[in-house]
């Protein structure tokens, strides 16, 4: 998941050598919008469209390690 | 309060060209920018008029992807000419971000091309697919989107206008940037029009017979204005901008002064949303005359909208001769370009500033038999080698919509 990740930041949003601890808004300048469209992407990689809820708590994400995360729990939450 | 207007820089990207030198070429040695229509996978094979004015030549754009992201192709159009006139004009990121500049730009619906793909997601049977319509399509496709993807290109904060009324989507830009500047409001409007590569429009003119259809094997023969072999409007693409300033302040900082805008009217039909009214076009033409306090003999040279539809041209011709006579010389520049739709105004008064600058007239293309169902007028059979001190710009919208700019030689400016 996380080489799915770097890779879909490194060839749809461009990030320059990401860092997994990176300010993602402040070191890559990733904004609202940026946010909404890679929601869009993780759909696509998971398969399955997220709840209200799960959209609203990504908004937290500050880093790559914070998406990672978010992943994890969503699919654990689904894995339930 | 009352101000005066100039025009302190422009760019336009059509189908004969990019930037005055090719643009100047091309009228000058009666280059059309008409081509075959590009097959779309969807309409064209529907379609009855197969011909385009295409911008076929490759744009080398320099945006980022945080420019690009809420993007659609009208929007690269207009930020492309934006950002020309902005570099051109000299001002600095501090006036641009003053709130004293503001923009009035346009498109016809924003981008089709985002739109069909919006609409191709509803077919999908993909719950997933559905649910990825988000912000970024809409900011994509939205009706203001030239004008909003410009402002956040370089950082403008002044007064938006994005006016959308087909045909005279940008010459309404322009004479409402016009009007922001005479009455105070603002001081600068970076103002045009934009149209991208689109079926959808030419599906709807096509239904409407108001096609060209009959020189889908020779496209540079059509569209002929006031011809009598004429058959019809031919749709096209580009983007066209113009920075109006206050003239005081733009003869301080010691901008280039292209021409001034000394009038502009709109109106409505008041009627039917389709036919072109003798009536309503006539009195757009008397009031701009009004508002630039001008008698009609001063008037040289009109950029008629003469899109070629058996009607439109008709009608024109005689507003024309009631308001001037047959003294100023008619071109229809369309015949060139195609019916760029929401860039037409623009860029046929950039067309016209090129012409003004280079002393010279371009003639109507494939005008070979004027039709005598027109009237009398001084159209230009070939190029002329004269010089316009005043020069009417017109353009006519579906929706009844009428407009006149009419606009100064630079060199007049004093």
């Amino acid at each position: 998941m996380q080489e799915k990740i770097l890779t879909i930041l490194v060839q749809d949003f461009e990030f320059q050598e990401p860092g997994l601890d990176d300010n993602l808004r402040d070191d890559h300048g990733f904004d609202s919008i940026d946010a909404i469209e890679l929601l869009g992407k993780i759909e696509r990689i998971l398969g399955f469209s997220l709840t209200r809820e799960e959209k609203e708590k990504a908004m937290e994400i500050r880093t790559i390690n914070d998406i990672l995360d978010y992943l994890e729990r969503i699919q654990q939450g689904r894995a339930q | 309060m009352k101000r005066r207007v100039v025009i302190t820089a422009c760019s336009a990207i059509t189908p004969i060209g990019y930037g005055q030198q090719s643009i100047v070429e091309s009228l000058r040695l009666g280059r059309s920018g008409i081509k075959p229509l590009r097959d779309d996978g969807l309409l064209t094979g529907h379609i009855h008029s197969r011909v385009f004015g295409t911008v076929d030549y490759p744009i080398d754009y320099a945006f980022n992807r945080s420019q690009r992201k809420t993007m659609g192709p009208v929007a690269y159009y207009a930020c492309q000419v934006a950002k020309d006139v902005l570099e051109a004009s000299g001002l600095s990121k501090e006036s641009i971000a003053s709130g004293r500049l503001g923009v009035a730009f346009g498109s016809t619906h924003g981008s089709p091309t985002v739109q069909r793909d919006i609409y191709q997601t509803f077919f999908q049977s993909l719950e997933t697919e559905f649910s990825s319509i988000g912000a970024v399509d809409y900011l994509r496709s939205m009706v203001h989107t030239t004008a909003v993807n410009i402002t956040r290109m370089f950082g403008i904060t002044g007064r938006v206008i994005a006016s959308s009324t087909a045909c005279t989507t940008s010459s309404q830009a322009i004479g409402f940037g016009y009007e922001m500047i005479k009455f105070g409001v603002q001081d600068a409007m970076l103002c045009g029009g934009a149209d991208e590569y689109d079926t959808t429009t030419v599906a709807v003119f096509d239904n409407l017979l108001a096609c060209s259809v009959g020189y889908n094997d020779c496209p540079s023969r059509t569209p002929r204005p006031f011809d009598k072999k004429r058959d019809g409007l031919v749709v096209g693409e580009g983007g066209a901008a113009v920075l109006l300033e206050e003239y005081e302040s733009a003869k301080q900082r010691g901008a280039a002064i292209l021409g001034e805008v000394i009038g502009f009217a709109c109106n409505n039909n008041g009627g039917d949303l389709i036919l072109p009214n003798l009536d309503g076009i006539t009195s757009t033409l008397r009031l701009a005359l009004d508002d630039a306090n001008i008698e009609a003999k001063e008037v040289d040279y009109i950029s008629a909208h003469a899109t070629a539809t058996k009607m439109g041209d008709i009608i024109e011709s005689q507003a024309i001769e009631a308001v001037y006579g047959q003294s100023p010389y008619v071109t229809g520049l369309k015949s060139y370009t195609g019916h760029t739709m929401g860039t037409c105004g623009a860029m046929e008064l950039i067309m016209t500033l090129y012409m003004m600058a280079e002393d010279f007239l371009a003639p109507t293309l494939n005008l070979q038999e004027i039709d005598p169902r027109c009237a009398r007028l001084n159209y230009t059979p070939e190029v002329i080698e004269a010089s316009t001190r005043i020069a009417a710009i017109q353009n006519f919208a579906f929706g009844g919509v009428n407009t006149c700019l009419l606009i100064k030689n630079g060199n007049e400016v004093v």
